[in-house]
């Protein structure tokens, strides 16, 4: 029973930051997708027959700034396995992770 | 020079039949970051595996921090701090090589049966079921850790049954969120333009999922090899493994992935859902992060079943997709019987070996798994899954059966 208790407990955190980074970097991708889309214009988007899109610089920029957020992101849970296999933790105390050696 | 000595003989059996259990485990996987984006044509099958091989090979190295008592959270032939129990180490820990040499054989045969029906199988599930099955045999029911103590998740339940239940399920949820948001926000994107932003994306998730791969799967195989050596008198530091056993490892596991189990990435990438790319990147996401996530909390899963659970996210969570309940009904299946079809074979092939006796014993039982391994590599040839077909249009199994009298299983 307490196996089960530790094992749900593990669980809910696991869904909640899973979500929160699994969920969360496709969706920033997509907001960059579509502002890309937006930002070049024409039959990026859906448009309606005729009338082709105007592209925007804004778009771009916002788009460039999104792929690099979620690259960032994975260059983090690269240097997270690396950290992790060359035997130090990274405890993340608020935002900024910290690096300390295990032993 | 060597001393061939029996001893010796055994100890080089187990080495050899733990890196091809690596091996196993290299091609087993290969689907689990790569089905997606071979799927959605993200990648080319030939790059897809080259790209996984590499990612595998480097994780494998990164593993400074082997888990040398890799076999603690469910059985009990070490003390805590790694080293072999002393009962089993007498006449050149012949005992325990036994159990090692019985228990991989199982979860070899396993594996390879698993990926002629093109079920993706958990590769640590099978692992443990075969080394279970050899320490019961031995040792009796005792032998087996199988529930741990309070609130700390140890044992058979605790390591192994609870998270193979939630893992495929938590994987599920956040691929689903994922799908749903991300067609959401990209819905007035013309077609073509988000599937190609997307490719990108998934090429770089995928890529994390198989260099953790590659940290968490080569290291119980070097784990295991050390164990052995620490048993039968030839290495005795539990903090470190010998290099040789570091590379041997690596490129096992590697040169698996590269050779793909294109039966496996062919039920996972066509099987369970038709991905697109949004999908695809969805899916690697969400088995990125879950896998991530539970390692840095301490929660131990298979990197199969949470890829898998993923991967039946995306399609639940698209709307008008179709899953394949019935394959992944199959899959549940052999989900379930890992475990204990991997343990009866590994008993199987302790006793075997322990009636026979000697080095002699052991090499019979190297001989029955090779002999095993042939034949279902021969039955394989009769529907070639392969780089050139892994993405042909999936006909579900009884339709092919009323077309064409092929063999059985999930072509």
């Amino acid at each position: 029973m307490d196996q089960l208790l530790a094992a749900l407990d593990g669980a809910w955190r696991v869904l909640l930051a899973g979500l929160l980074l699994g969920a969360g970097l496709p969706a920033m991708f997509a907001f960059g997708v579509r502002a890309l889309a937006w930002g070049t214009g024409g039959d990026a988007e859906i448009h309606a027959d005729g009338v082709l899109p105007k592209a925007h610089l804004g778009g771009r920029i916002v788009a460039y700034t999104m792929f690099s957020l979620v690259v960032l992101a994975v260059l983090i849970g690269v240097g997270y396995i690396t950290a992790h296999g060359l035997g130090y933790s990274i405890t993340f105390n608020g935002i900024i992770p910290v690096i300390t050696a295990k032993h | 020079m060597l001393n061939v000595t029996p001893e010796f003989i055994l100890l080089a059996l187990v080495v050899i039949t733990a890196l091809a259990f690596d091996f196993t485990n290299g091609f087993h996987d290969t689907a689990n970051a790569m089905a997606t984006s071979i799927a959605t044509k993200a990648l080319t099958p030939k790059a897809a595996v080259t790209l996984s091989a590499i990612l595998n090979l480097v994780g494998a190295f990164l593993s400074v921090e082997v888990a040398i008592t890799v076999t603690n959270a469910v059985i009990r032939i070490q003390n805590p701090d790694g080293t072999p129990k002393p009962e089993l180490t007498a006449d050149s820990g012949h005992a325990l090589l036994l159990i090692l040499m019985a228990g991989l054989a199982g979860a070899i045969i396993w594996n390879i049966l698993t990926w002629l029906w093109g079920l993706p199988s958990s590769s640590s599930h099978a692992l443990f079921g075969g080394l279970i099955g050899a320490t019961v045999a031995s040792m009796g029911w005792g032998g087996v850790k199988w529930v741990g103590e309070g609130t700390k998740l140890d044992g058979v339940i605790g390591k192994v049954v609870l998270p193979a239940l939630l893992s495929p399920a938590i994987a599920l949820v956040v691929a689903m969120v994922g799908t749903a948001l991300v067609y959401r926000i990209t819905r007035d994107v013309a077609e073509r333009y988000q599937e190609n932003g997307f490719r990108w994306g998934q090429i770089g998730t995928a890529s994390l999922v198989s260099l953790a791969h590659g940290t968490n799967d080569a290291q119980k195989t070097m784990g295991v090899i050390t164990l052995a050596l620490i048993a039968s008198g030839n290495w005795t530091q539990t903090h470190d493994v010998p290099f040789w056993v570091k590379v041997a490892c690596a490129l096992a596991i590697a040169t698996g992935t590269y050779i793909g189990g294109w039966r496996i990435i062919r039920t996972m990438g066509k099987g369970l859902v038709e991905i697109s790319p949004p999908q695809g990147m969805a899916a690697e996401s969400s088995s990125a992060a879950v896998i991530l996530v539970s390692s840095q909390l301490g929660f131990a899963l298979s990197t199969t079943h949470v890829a898998t659970g993923s991967i039946l996210g995306t399609g639940v969570g698209r709307k008008g997709a179709t899953v394949r309940w019935r394959v992944a009904g199959r899959m549940g299946l052999a989900w379930l019987t890992t475990l204990p079809l991997a343990g009866l074979v590994g008993a199987g092939m302790w006793w075997i070996g322990h009636l026979i006796g000697g080095s002699t014993g052991a090499f019979i039982v190297f001989g029955l798994m090779c002999l095993a391994a042939l034949y279902m590599w021969w039955h394989s040839r009769h529907d070639r899954v392969g780089h050139h077909n892994v993405n042909d249009e999936w006909v579900d199994a009884e339709k092919a059966q009323q077309e064409v009298p092929v063999s059985g299983g999930v072509r």
